[in-house]
């Protein structure tokens, strides 16, 4: 019991400390007009990998949604990383090198995500086996 | 074959709370975010010196022995929090102390170090965030520990507790 | 003195939930079942109203109340105070539970008593572990010493009248499918002949309309309140609501095969016990801390560690009668693909896919993070390809199943009958092309599905034949409206992010839009900015004039952006004010979003089937009693 209590001490501490950092104003917009490229193409881009990137200090927000600050500069980041002529998977390299695969609101498929990525499908083709198995079997009960 | 197929959903049913029960067990932060840099070198950076009139060049500044690298700033407060333990890493146990002052007025971080003392050898401004995104930071204070390699060997992320101090001395202790 | 007698009626919902569970273990007295029923009704009332009843007062010697409300708070937010934190839901859901327990109770007859007093201990069962996790790990009325002035207040980014209603009518469906719940353990346990999915059947109705309205207000708050036009996140917590939601689909569905040709009883046993676990486990990862989302309610390992206790007992319990009992229930009827089992049971199969889908992205971080060291973020963009790629069959499915006749359809026949509604759907879509010139293939197949779904449903409807309930028509309608609120919405959707003076102007698609003047006003509890913006459409109109706000609550140090939107039938403009000053203007966001209102209309529409249905199936049990 008193370990929990220790534990959940240090959660609330730590949730204090960095909602004090992050939350200090949360009316901001998401995009500022001061950040929209002026080549719509390349805004366009940008929009684009904005979605896919999560917001690291708040929860399942990409950084297209979130008023952090922190997403701003993502957002200026990525923006001038186009205007430079990066590829889309440069930045996507660029932001995962420094923060881990965390920062991809979709997930890579890799090793580990296999079974995320393979599963549904997987899951898929059993329902169907199921039933076409079901179905034959019934079928030799229904005419013998 | 049929009997097995009723029995599936208690078992996949079961190992799913299984998990569920090791991830109560184990002492875990769930909004703790494991470094993408650890056991890398450190991201090569210059900028602005707080202290001195030369620039901040990193290459310069690391090596031949471990380092703490801690990003500030005046304006949040749990590094205010964190700053004794900082002081305690460079005063007590003599290590190199190396500050990133992140978003920040250089002259109230002068202002601030000269307040509560200055624990850093030597600090480079951050003034648009550029040099803590290439760190992977998301949010000060982070601290880093960084071997005389040159190479990240633990990131803390959020303010330095006792519980903290305590775990970091120990990554030094194997790291010197 | 509430807050006592409060906490005092918990322990008498306690008593009587034990007393409940041990009579109905041994079948008989009635009469204490009688009284055992009537007392957890009437106790878990109290408790709830008490609390209630302390949040109007602002009785801040309650430290659930002290750290929810305030004396500021509107009195409609006072009362969804009661339910708007995790200590002060348990009680609605206590209170749901027994509502439910009352209802399987009115069940009872003579010939049906061994059944019925099966699924009470059961539904006992449930009950007693939600008190008990309730005493002893989130009590209500626990005191706070000495009693405080004033309360801490409550997020005002809550304080909202859907996110008001929300939890409530979300409650009445994660609760309402325990008792599919204990009526599928007691048809396992006992030996009864007895028509219990005709028992089960109006509590799965009732379950399933509710969570659907519950879950379209919670997306009606975000809409409103986020600001920025979205509506649906993939997040976890709404992952918890939409898993049961889906299953509790397929079990209504396949309870229809099973009241018409006896089969699929295994299955549908099956599903209402996931449904119902799955329910729990929702529950478990919302409040345990264990994810961390938006939504989060209490950080706390020790409520977690009872919740999974609970739910491992209540699993373990379940699935081995699933695993041992329900051989006797199964059969080997074949299924006619071109049939209306036929096409329910491919949708089920689909739609049980879907839920693994969204249930394995919501827990794969957990397994990465168990298993790696790594962390990894499953967001949007993962379900879209993936859950909502699978839904494109089903809903096909979906709109001619109805259309087939039970047993068996001659491919031929069937191609017959739905011809018309691809006639009317191909007319329909290139209507809606020629005059919406926009082309993507998600728009595309979005538009050609919720046509789909609509025409059919309006081909029933013109044919009038009997078999075909009006529930399911209405219910079927709403799914294609709500598709083309989506598709429309999230497809055609236009932003315009600039920054405005007063008096400047910005036109998006037809419409010119003015900021006039932005004023400083006072609300109940907390001050604002608001914008005032007149628009105008092509012909120089005045079509609405929108405004905006900018919120500052005091009490919680809290700022919220309050989005104002002009809604018809074709488009929302939505305007959202951002941060900005005299000299250089504004930020301003406005979102041109179209069709967003059929989302909302659609959802009423499935409601409203829901309780065209439940009324309906309600009345066949009286009459079959």
């Amino acid at each position: 019991m008193t370990t929990y209590k220790i534990l959940l001490t240090n959660i609330l501490l730590f949730i204090l400390s960095v909602s004090l950092v992050f939350l200090v104003t949360n009316n901001s917009n998401s995009v500022e007009p001061d950040e929209i490229l002026q080549d719509q193409k390349q805004e366009f881009r940008a929009r684009n990998i904005s979605k896919n990137i999560r917001c690291m200090v708040c929860q399942n927000e990409s950084i297209d949604e979130s008023s952090a600050p922190l997403a701003k500069d993502l957002r200026i980041l990525i923006r001038s990383k186009i205007k430079e002529g990066k590829k889309d998977e440069e930045i996507y390299k660029f932001l995962t090198d420094r923060y881990g695969d965390f920062i991809l609101l979709k997930p890579p498929f890799k090793l580990s995500t296999l079974a995320l990525w393979v599963l549904p499908f997987l899951f898929l083709i059993i329902g169907v086996l199921i039933v076409l198995f079901h179905n034959k079997k019934s079928k030799k009960i229904h005419y013998l | 074959m049929k009997k097995k197929l009723l029995k599936f959903p208690l078992i996949f049913f079961l190992s799913i709370l299984l998990v569920f029960f090791y991830l109560l067990m184990i002492d875990r932060n769930p909004s703790e975010i494991p470094s993408a840099l650890l056991n890398k070198n450190i991201p090569k950076f210059e900028a602005e010196s707080l202290f001195k009139d030369k620039n901040f060049i990193s290459s310069k500044e690391f090596g031949n022995e471990t380092t703490l690298v801690n990003f500030f700033a005046t304006w949040c407060k749990p590094c205010l929090d964190e700053h004794v333990y900082i002081k305690r890493f460079s005063d007590e146990k003599m290590i190199k102390v190396i500050g990133i002052n992140y978003k920040d007025n250089p002259k109230k971080a002068i202002q601030w170090l000269k307040k509560l003392g200055n624990p850093y050898s030597n600090v480079a401004l951050d003034k648009n965030g550029r040099i803590a995104i290439d760190w992977g930071v998301y949010g000060v204070p982070e601290t880093f520990v960084v071997n005389p390699e040159g190479i990240i060997k633990y990131r803390h992320a959020g303010p330095v507790t006792k519980k903290i101090y305590k775990k970091i001395n120990l990554i030094i202790e194997d790291n010197k | 003195m509430a807050p006592t007698l409060g906490y005092l009626s918990l322990w008498l919902s306690l008593f009587f939930s034990i007393l409940q569970f041990l009579i109905s273990l041994k079948n008989k007295k009635l009469k204490l079942i009688n009284i055992s029923v009537h007392g957890l009704l009437i106790s878990s009332l109290i408790s709830f109203f008490l609390l209630m009843f302390s949040y109007i007062i602002s009785d801040f010697s309650i430290l659930n109340v002290f750290q929810n409300s305030h004396t500021t708070k509107p009195l409609i937010y006072k009362i969804a105070g009661v339910w708007g934190n995790h200590e002060g839901s348990m009680l609605l859901w206590i209170l749901v539970l027994t509502i439910f327990n009352y209802f399987i109770f009115k069940l009872h007859n003579e010939k049906n008593s061994i059944f019925i007093l099966k699924a009470l201990e059961t539904q006992a069962l449930i009950t007693m572990g939600f008190i008990l996790f309730t005493i002893f790990t989130s009590n209500p009325f626990e005191r706070i010493f000495p009693p405080q002035e004033n309360g801490l207040g409550f997020n005002p980014i809550l304080q909202d009248p859907a996110l008001a209603i929300h939890p409530p009518l979300l409650y009445v469906g994660y609760v309402g499918f325990s008792a599919a719940f204990s009526i599928g353990i007691a048809t396992l346990t006992s030996n009864e002949k007895v028509p219990w999915y005709n028992y089960m059947k109006p509590f799965v109705v009732t379950a399933w309309t509710f969570l659907t309205i519950g879950i379209a207000l919670g997306a009606v708050w975000a809409y409103y309140e986020l600001g920025w036009g979205g509506w649906w996140f993939w997040d976890p917590v709404e992952n918890a609501s939409f898993m049961p939601w889906l299953l509790g689909t397929a079990l209504l569905h396949s309870l229809i095969v099973v009241e018409k040709k006896q089969s699929l009883q295994t299955w549908v046993l099956l599903l209402s016990i996931l449904t119902f676990l799955l329910s729990v486990v929702g529950t478990f990862l919302v409040r345990s801390g264990i994810l961390t989302s938006v939504h989060t309610f209490a950080l706390d390992p020790s409520r977690g560690m009872y919740i999974l206790a609970f739910t491992f007992l209540l699993a373990t319990y379940s699935l081995i009668l699933f695993g041992t009992k329900s051989k006797k229930y199964f059969n080997n009827n074949y299924f006619a693909f071109f049939s209306r089992e036929g096409s329910i049971l491919i949708n089920n199969i689909l739609i049980v896919v879907v839920c693994s889908t969204v249930f394995l992205g919501t827990i794969y971080p957990l397994l990465v993070e168990t298993f790696t060291s790594n962390k990894i973020s499953v967001g949007e963009p993962y379900y879209n390809s993936t859950a909502v790629l699978i839904m494109i069959p089903a809903i096909l499915i979906m709109g001619v199943g109805p259309i087939l006749s039970w047993n068996r359809e001659e491919k031929s026949k069937t191609l017959k009958k739905i011809f018309p509604s691809v006639l009317l759907t191909s007319v329909m879509t290139l209507l809606a092309f020629s005059i919406y010139q926009t082309y993507s293939l998600v728009g595309v197949i979005g538009i050609i599905l919720s046509f789909w779904i609509i025409s059919n449903n309006l081909v029933l409807l013109l044919k009038k034949k009997a078999g075909h309930s009006g529930g399911m028509i209405l219910a079927h309608l709403g799914i294609g409206l709500l598709i083309l609120g989506i598709t429309g919405s999230s497809v055609w959707q236009e932003e315009k992010i600039i920054r405005m003076a007063i008096n400047s102007e910005t036109k998006i698609k037809e419409y010119n839009i003015i900021f006039k003047e932005i004023s400083e006003i006072k609300g109940p509890n907390y001050i604002a900015l608001r914008g005032n913006f007149l628009v105008y459409d092509d012909s120089k109109n005045i079509v609405t004039k929108l405004k905006p706000e900018n919120r500052f609550y005091p009490v919680k140090n809290n700022f919220t952006t309050e989005a104002s939107i002009h809604t018809n039938l074709f488009r929302d403009l939505y305007i959202v004010l951002g941060e900005g000053n005299f000299k250089d203007g504004w930020v301003v966001k406005i979102y041109y979003n179209p069709l967003v209102v059929w989302i909302w209309i659609g959802a009423l529409v499935i409601f409203l089937g829901g309780i065209v249905s439940t009324a309906k199936n309600l009345k066949k049990l009286k009459s079959s009693q």
